[in-house]
């Protein structure tokens, strides 16, 4: 079987000295085109030197045997990030207070053009993203890839995990009907049977000692900034752990050892 | 792991990475289809389920049954299974900061060098010991219905009676369900289990003018139902017809 | 060892620091050095402090219970709860209300010392699980939680499941003729009264300890 020839990080190489008769520079609309394109992006690495740290990223190399069940931790960024999108675009129609939370999502539901389209979308990508999270963190106890040199990142990733259900849990006070109320409700007094501290706890979630008028818009802040804020910047470290310590390999894989490589050199 | 270990495990690894494939484009590539897979299960869960909204939030209500998102069933379910007022704070608090603090210490209390799952018996049988009983108590806990209905099917000899008897005997459900015994009595899979005993099978245990005396004449805390005998002597006529034949 | 160390004078001058003064002990790394944190310190309080105190504020600010009328004494009886609806919150509309179940004083039933506050029982509607709207079942004579399974007898303690105190009570007062409901109080399985807890938080033993009276809600001083 002949080897795939596998493709070479492009590497800034000198270009060919100039021949007489021959035209150089772009000619086509295409290659001006192309030529604009580059010189651009040229012109953004001469001033911010991203493009090492962007081959840093890309062509690093991932070990032998990964499987589909390595795309886990991808595919729960992308589905926070369609939250982020869906969760601004549906900002702009909710109104974070108790009198007017109800309407305006009645509102997004049945007058905004595919309001009930991205409501759905948000909505429902919240349990795929829950869903996404646990499945990530069940491959990586069941390979065992917390361990050394990965510890850290563990950490950060459960942090992360409590954060999501975070969001879950402040997310559903939100469309302010009977479940979401209710859930509320429960929620902030689990927060206060904390022993001690708990009671200032709910009070503070609360924004006072009952359901009150400011409690909505509370939860709103955490649930759109404080929260996605601390979830964005923790994803950035995670994953530039995981660009620096390298994806691990599937736990059954064994390296040959070096005499082995050596021998098969030599035969070759 | 020992320092030799941690050498090793690098050595090792580096091998395996030197073996393998660029980021760019074999990793990136199946990434980019897991997303595409993701947005298309979202989109068509979307168009599929809506986003329902249900009635406005009212705290005056004294009927609506609260029960939370899926991906709380598990903890709803750990809130009713653990009874003793005494544990409630290990149920709402407890379990769980103690679940969190377990995970976030995993690393480092778990540091064996050894990485295949078949190998790790006790973290592998701890890990599915844990997927179990969530998915358990998940179940259980989508299961659990409000203490005032009650869905159990008519006995075969009730059914080969005729319709009349179905009829008398889902009556007499509802109206146990609105006396609200199954806040207290079991009753096949509805009904709290607790404080009082079982009643899925009390037409066995009992007969059926035990079982009006006791409803008249309990035992504290049972409350008496002798004024619902008095004011409603059909309903309390159903009550004792249906859990008589609660064989 | 002839060179050992000896320790430092704390005179920079002893030090044989270029520059230095007599008497002067503080050299002027340290003293940057500490400039650089003192300032370092105070910004990040001017930014950390306002906004801790502005998002606690309500924390501490203690709320108002105006009494409130819920009907005429006389549609009251001993025997069966009456559900009312009070405003808990004013400025929220129908979301700041809530529900009390409210009766007559019982003397066959009601055990605690009668006082001006209690010649109507008013019990809120939220279950000391964990706050669900219970339902006072007329047929049983039990208030019954939709959620984890509480169940309270008669008059409010608790007959079954995991709630972990009687139901919280209103003060009630009798005015011309109409019944009042003022601010809520938690009672212990004695029905003794203290200061409005959340659900969840029992009262004996050492539970009033451990769940202390919050700033922002308290019991009428003297009851």
């Amino acid at each position: 079987m002949p080897k795939l020839k596998l493709p070479v990080p492009p590497m800034p190489g000198r270009p060919a000295p100039k021949r007489p008769g021959k035209t150089y520079g772009p000619q086509t609309p295409r290659e001006h085109g192309r030529e604009a394109g580059t010189s651009a992006i040229g012109w953004i690495d001469e001033r911010t030197s991203l493009s090492g740290g962007a081959r840093w990223m890309m062509f690093r190399k991932v070990p032998k045997g990964t499987n589909w069940f390595y795309t886990l931790g991808s595919a729960t960024m992308f589905a926070f990030l369609a939250q982020a999108v869906t969760g601004v675009f549906l900002a702009m129609y909710y109104d974070p207070s108790a009198t007017g939370a109800y309407d305006s999502i009645r509102n997004i539901n049945n007058e905004v053009f595919l309001g009930e389209f991205v409501h759905g979308m948000h909505k429902w990508g919240s349990s795929v993203m829950v869903i996404l999270v646990f499945l990530h963190m069940g491959r990586t106890f069941f390979f065992g890839a917390y361990k050394y040199p990965r510890e850290l990142n563990w950490v950060i990733g459960v942090v992360l995990l409590i954060l999501t259900m975070t969001m879950s849990f402040t997310g559903y006070l939100l469309p302010f009907d009977q479940r979401s109320y209710w859930a509320t409700i429960v929620g902030v007094n689990i927060n206060g049977t904390g022993p001690f501290v708990g009671p200032y706890l709910s009070d503070f979630l609360r924004a006072g000692p009952d359901f009150g008028a400011t409690t909505l818009s509370r939860f709103y802040a955490i649930h759109m900034m404080l929260v996605p804020g601390a979830i964005a910047a923790l994803m950035g470290f995670h994953l530039y752990l995981v660009a620096k310590l390298g994806t691990t390999a599937p736990p059954w894989l064994r390296a040959k050892s070096p005499e082995k490589l050596r021998e098969e050199k030599v035969a070759r | 792991m020992n320092k030799q270990q941690k050498e090793q495990y690098l050595r090792e690894y580096g091998i395996l990475k030197a073996e393998g494939k660029p980021f760019f484009p074999y990793a990136v590539a199946k990434d980019s289809l897991m997303a595409a897979i993701v947005l298309v299960v979202i989109i068509v869960m979307s168009i599929v389920l809506g986003a329902e909204l249900g009635p406005k939030a009212d705290p005056t209500t004294t009927t609506y049954t609260p029960r939370p998102e899926w991906y709380f069933f598990f903890l709803f379910e750990l809130l009713r299974v653990i009874k003793p007022p005494e544990l409630v704070p290990l149920a709402t608090i407890g379990i769980p900061t103690i679940g969190m603090i377990l995970l976030f210490l995993l690393p480092f209390y778990d540091r064996g060098p050894e990485r295949r799952p078949e190998r790790r018996p006790i973290a592998t049988l701890t890990g599915i010991f844990v997927v179990v009983a969530m998915g358990y108590l998940t179940y259980l806990g989508a299961s659990a219905e409000s203490p005032t209905t009650i869905s159990i099917d008519p006995p075969a000899n009730v059914v080969a009676q005729g319709d009349k008897a179905v009829a008398t005997f889902n009556s007499g459900a509802q109206v146990v369900a609105q006396a609200g015994c199954a806040a207290c009595h079991k009753l096949g899979h509805s009904g709290n289990d607790g404080p009082g005993p079982e009643l899925t099978d009390i037409g066995r245990r009992l007969p059926r003018q035990a079982i009006e005396r006791t409803l008249i004449n309990p035992t504290a805390p049972m409350p008496s139902f002798a004024q619902l005998q008095q004011d409603a002597p059909q309903q309390f006529d159903e009550m004792v017809t249906f859990l008589a034949e609660l064989k | 060892m002839a060179e050992r160390k000896t320790a430092k004078s704390k005179y920079t001058a002893d030090r044989q620091i270029p520059g230095a003064f007599e008497g002067e002990t503080v050299t002027r790394r340290r003293f940057m050095t500490g400039t650089v944190h003192t300032a370092g310190a105070v910004a990040t309080a001017a930014i950390v402090l306002p906004a801790a105190g502005f998002a606690l504020g309500p924390v501490f600010e203690e709320k108002e219970q105006p009494w409130q009328p819920v009907g005429k004494a006389t549609d009251f009886t001993p025997d069966t709860y009456l559900p009312r609806t009070i405003t808990i919150e004013p400025r929220i509309g129908d979301v700041g209300k809530s529900t009390v179940f409210v009766r007559r004083f019982n003397p066959d039933v009601d055990t605690e010392p009668r006082d001006q506050y209690n010649e109507f029982i008013a019990i809120s509607s939220a279950c000391m699980h964990l706050g669900c709207p219970i339902n006072f079942v007329a047929a049983a004579q039990r208030f019954i939680c939709p959620c984890h399974g509480g169940v309270y007898d008669f008059v409010g303690k608790v007959a079954g499941g995991p709630p972990v105190r009687p139901l919280d009570r209103f003060y009630t007062r009798v005015e011309n003729g109409t019944v009042q409901i003022g601010r809520r109080f938690s009672v212990n399985s004695e029905l003794e009264r203290f200061s409005p807890r959340d659900p969840g938080e029992p009262l004996d033993g050492v539970g009033q300890y451990m769940y202390p009276s919050r700033p922002s809600m308290r019991k009428l001083p003297g009851t």
